[in-house]
């Protein structure tokens, strides 16, 4: 592992009205190979947060490193290999699935965007039974699964382009205690294989201490104070 | 204690099921099914009684001017003798004709502007829906006219005028929808996934919005007819001599002071009584595919 | 009326719903419980496993693909036979209250909380006249602790929490017997989950009869898959899985010692992340595709030759082998 950061964000601001922004003067790290809690209360803007972070969302002011390199441009805009980089997943997997596809189509759907549709059937296997779901339920539309099945789909999506950086944002909050338990640990097991980081936003400060190397809590976040690893 | 299977129909204490939400939905049921036959008929007259009677419904008679319904003429006769019944299923056909193609040219102009303004947002976004807010303070007729004196009359220009002036709120549709779906977390997903702008618009935005244009075509093809008969009428739409609902009616004018009534009546009839039909169908799908939009979909 | 006499009496409650192909999917079988006054009942169980399909049962507010068997008696009332005038001039608000599972959607975004908790009130009550509507308005306010200014402000301009009292307020309106809560901490972060679970407590141990503060208590029955909020608030503990309640027991000797009886109990426990944090392995079976024997039994260690056979319910327990040991040891 490198000592250059996998994220790196810098008094950030972001939010959808530039009076009033959700994320205010925001600095966080995710060292190489780290699991980073973000505790917060919810409607506190952590989830603007976890877009700005995925390069889903612009940010008014501030600067974001991943692996060092500064990113100047976001969505559509920004290079495919950074967009790539980082996977995330949604607090619901109802929303976080077009409703069209079927879940095999939706685990590739990354694959083939990127032009690599080779590699399908060789990652779909593996990502199946990695995020612990059964062939039958590959055929299957979103509608007709359940929400712990259908997240693990989406944890499969996240994965598949083998990003190096991991952002799940409330990934288990509609989720049971063992569906969110095979979840962790499936997020865990690709850790372990690939040295990936994670950024897991939630408010369940149980969960986060269980799950991660150090949880920060959004008010520390937000209030300049640079945390780095080690400065619990 | 021990329970059957639930397949079997029976509980633990031997109860029998009861069912839900009988009978509710009677009142849409007859609506669907009567549209569903009016439009049956009125297509199968239009598509198959031209080939099977081969009679010519231009054929004058003078002898049998303006003669009420009777056995040998339904519908009666128009002032050149000719056969009314005729008339208005060869008039049904050439308007079906025009409401169609108008219908599509405008949904396939209105989803592509939508799609592009929706999907590009910003300032490309702002300037087409200008221009789309700017063509729509127009008069529909009045655009429509404007655009027929360029050319002969026939088919197609009238088709041209309709769905030149009828793409518009399809496009206000469609980009609605793909504002409203560009925010989703699945789009969020698709564009992290490595996804570029045209494979999320292809591939995410436009098979969702799809539905919509389709219904908003099918409700338009009502519309694109009473447009066509409304140019007709005035004069400017298809070639006098063409039996179309418009000219049947505009023929008729002169007799109905006179006192006869079935001239006007029945083309009238033909015109109002498909798109009731077609309307009704069209309203019971917009109700399943998203009964909160009834009010955005009015055309 | 004795403090034993249930409020809510459900016996061989069965609800399946029929698809289009003639497919059949059992939602909800074979339901034994009861909810006495003052007492809470949680009724856990991951997402999918029927718990909210029972709720609309009881709430007659099933789809019409729907079908149900057995009762599920409230008073004199069986409100699975009521008609849906009954149901919505007795039932709704008068004896069952619903706290809802996501409060700022359950409120009218375009008024205010009080002119909502003023138009229930005037529904729900022998209130008459404007002054008197005002005032229980009021009093139902001050009951959930909901502050008095902020009745003013539309439910987007409240907290979580304060938009989850006024859900609350409206649901305790009626004085109804019973309340029903769907999953009513979905989302919310864990001071809030707290604070709401003792709020409701709070709500079940004042009872309807409150204006002495010595009435028989409300019965809750709340549904979620938070077993922490489970622990916080619950008496008895009905764990649903596949459709069948499992495991109908104590609170305190399911969460505490000894432990729940039937290994799925046991394995949502040890899945919790202050315990085990190890998932139960597999996924539960398809509602419309259940095997014949105990649907557990694939992801269930213990299984043995006997699961293939459906497992009697025995002292509020469905399972050829309940665990016996200390789950804590």
């Amino acid at each position: 592992m490198s000592d250059t950061p996998v994220l790196e964000l810098r008094a950030l601001t972001a939010g959808y009205d530039r009076r009033a922004p959700a994320v205010r003067n925001a600095s966080l790290t995710v060292a190489s190979g780290e699991a980073v809690g973000l505790l917060g209360p919810s409607g506190c803007g952590k989830s603007t947060l976890a877009r700005v972070a995925a390069l889903l969302h612009r940010p008014d002011s501030g600067a974001l490193l991943l692996d060092g390199e500064p990113v100047r441009h976001w969505r559509h805009r920004a290079p495919r290999a950074q967009r790539t980089a980082v996977g995330v997943v949604f607090q619901q997997p109802r929303l976080s699935a077009d409703p069209r596809l079927r879940l095999s189509d939706l685990i590739a759907e990354p694959l083939r965007a990127t032009g690599r549709s080779q590699e399908i059937p060789e990652r779909l296997a593996e990502l199946t039974a990695g995020v612990g779901l059964t062939p039958d339920l590959l055929g299957r539309r979103p509608h007709e699964v359940s929400d712990g099945q259908l997240q693990r789909a989406c944890l499969a999506r996240a994965l598949v382009l083998r990003p190096r950086l991991l952002i799940c944002d409330e990934m288990t909050a509609m989720l049971d205690a063992s569906t969110t338990a095979a979840l962790v640990a499936a997020v865990e097991d690709y850790r372990a294989t690939t040295g990936a980081g994670l950024l897991a936003v939630g408010h369940d400060r149980t969960l986060l201490d269980r799950w991660c190397d150090r949880t920060v809590h959004w008010d520390d976040v937000t209030a300049g104070v640079l945390s780095a690893p080690g400065a619990v | 204690m021990t329970c059957d299977a639930p397949a079997a129909g029976r509980t633990g204490e031997g109860g029998r099921w009861r069912s839900y939400g009988t009978g509710r939905r009677s009142t849409r049921t007859v609506r669907v099914r009567v549209s569903a036959a009016l439009l049956a008929v009125t297509v199968l007259a239009v598509l198959l009684v031209p080939p099977l009677v081969q009679l010519d419904q231009q054929a004058v008679d003078l002898a049998a001017k303006l003669q009420p319904p009777s056995w040998s003429h339904p519908f009666g006769t128009d002032q050149l003798g000719r056969d009314l019944l005729l008339r208005c299923v060869y008039g049904l056909r050439v308007s079906l004709l025009v409401g169609l193609v108008a219908a599509l040219v405008a949904t396939v102009i209105g989803t592509a502007v939508g799609a592009a303004a929706g999907a590009l947002g910003g300032w490309a976004d702002r300037c087409v829906m200008r221009v789309v807010d700017t063509l729509s303070s127009v008069p529909h007729l009045l655009l429509g006219i404007f655009v027929v004196a360029l050319f002969r009359p026939g088919v197609v220009p009238v088709a041209v005028s309709v769905a030149a002036t009828h793409w518009l709120s399809t496009a206000r549709i469609v980009r609605a929808e793909v504002l409203s779906l560009r925010s989703r977390p699945y789009i969020d997903a698709a564009v992290s996934g490595g996804a570029s702008r045209w494979r999320v618009t292809v591939r995410h935005l436009l098979p969702a919005v799809l539905p919509q244009a389709a219904l908003a075509a099918v409700l338009m093809v009502p519309h694109a007819m009473w447009h066509e008969s409304a140019l007709s009428f005035l004069g400017l739409g298809l070639p006098a001599h063409m039996a179309s609902l418009g000219n049947l009616i505009q023929d008729a004018r002169g007799s109905l002071l006179a006192g006869q009534w079935w001239p006007t009546l029945f083309p009238g009839l033909f015109i109002i009584v498909p798109t009731l039909a077609l309307a009704g169908l069209a309203g019971a799908w917009r109700e399943r595919i998203n009964p909160r939009r009834r009010s955005e979909l009015m055309l | 009326m004795t403090e034993r006499t249930p409020v809510l009496s459900v016996r061989g409650l069965s609800v399946r719903f029929l698809m289009p192909g003639g497919r059949r999917v059992a939602a909800v079988t074979d339901a034994h419980f009861d909810v006495a006054p003052g007492e809470c009942l949680a009724l856990i169980g991951e997402s999918g496993c029927g718990k909210s399909v029972l709720a609309s049962a009881l709430l007659g507010l099933l789809p019409a693909n729907a079908q149900s068997a057995g009762s599920a008696r409230l008073g004199d009332l069986d409100l699975l036979t009521a008609d849906e005038r009954t149901l919505g001039r007795t039932v709704r608000g008068r004896l069952i209250g619903l706290v809802p599972q996501s409060p700022a959607a359950h409120l009218t975004p375009v008024r205010t909380i009080r002119s909502q908790l003023e138009e229930t009130v005037a529904a729900l009550t022998g209130a008459r006249g404007r002054a008197a509507v005002r005032a229980a308005a009021r009093a139902a306010a001050d009951r959930v602790a909901f502050p008095a200014g902020h009745l003013d402000r539309h439910p987007h301009e409240l907290s979580g929490g304060l938009a989850q009292r006024a859900a609350t307020a409206l649901a305790l309106v009626g004085d109804a017997p019973l309340l029903l809560a769907d999953e009513p901490t979905t989302g919310l972060d864990r001071d809030l989950v707290d604070r709401t679970v003792d709020e409701l407590r709070r709500h079940v141990d004042a009872g309807p009869d409150a204006a002495d503060g010595n009435g028989p208590g409300r019965g809750l029955l709340m549904i979620t898959h938070d077993l922490a909020a489970a622990e916080r608030i619950a008496d008895r503990v009905a764990v649903m899985y596949a459709g069948r309640i499992v495991e109908l027991t104590d609170a305190r000797g399911f969460f505490g010692s000894p432990g729940p009886r039937h290994p799925y109990g046991r394995g949502l426990l040890r899945a919790l992340p202050d315990r085990a944090f190890t998932p139960i392995p597999g996924m539960p079976p398809e509602l419309g595709d259940l095997p014949t024997g105990c649907a557990f039994a694939p992801r269930c260690d213990l299984a043995t030759d006997a699961c293939a056979t459906l497992p009697p319910v025995t002292g509020g327990l469905a399972c050829h082998h309940p665990v016996t040991e200390d789950a804590r040891v």
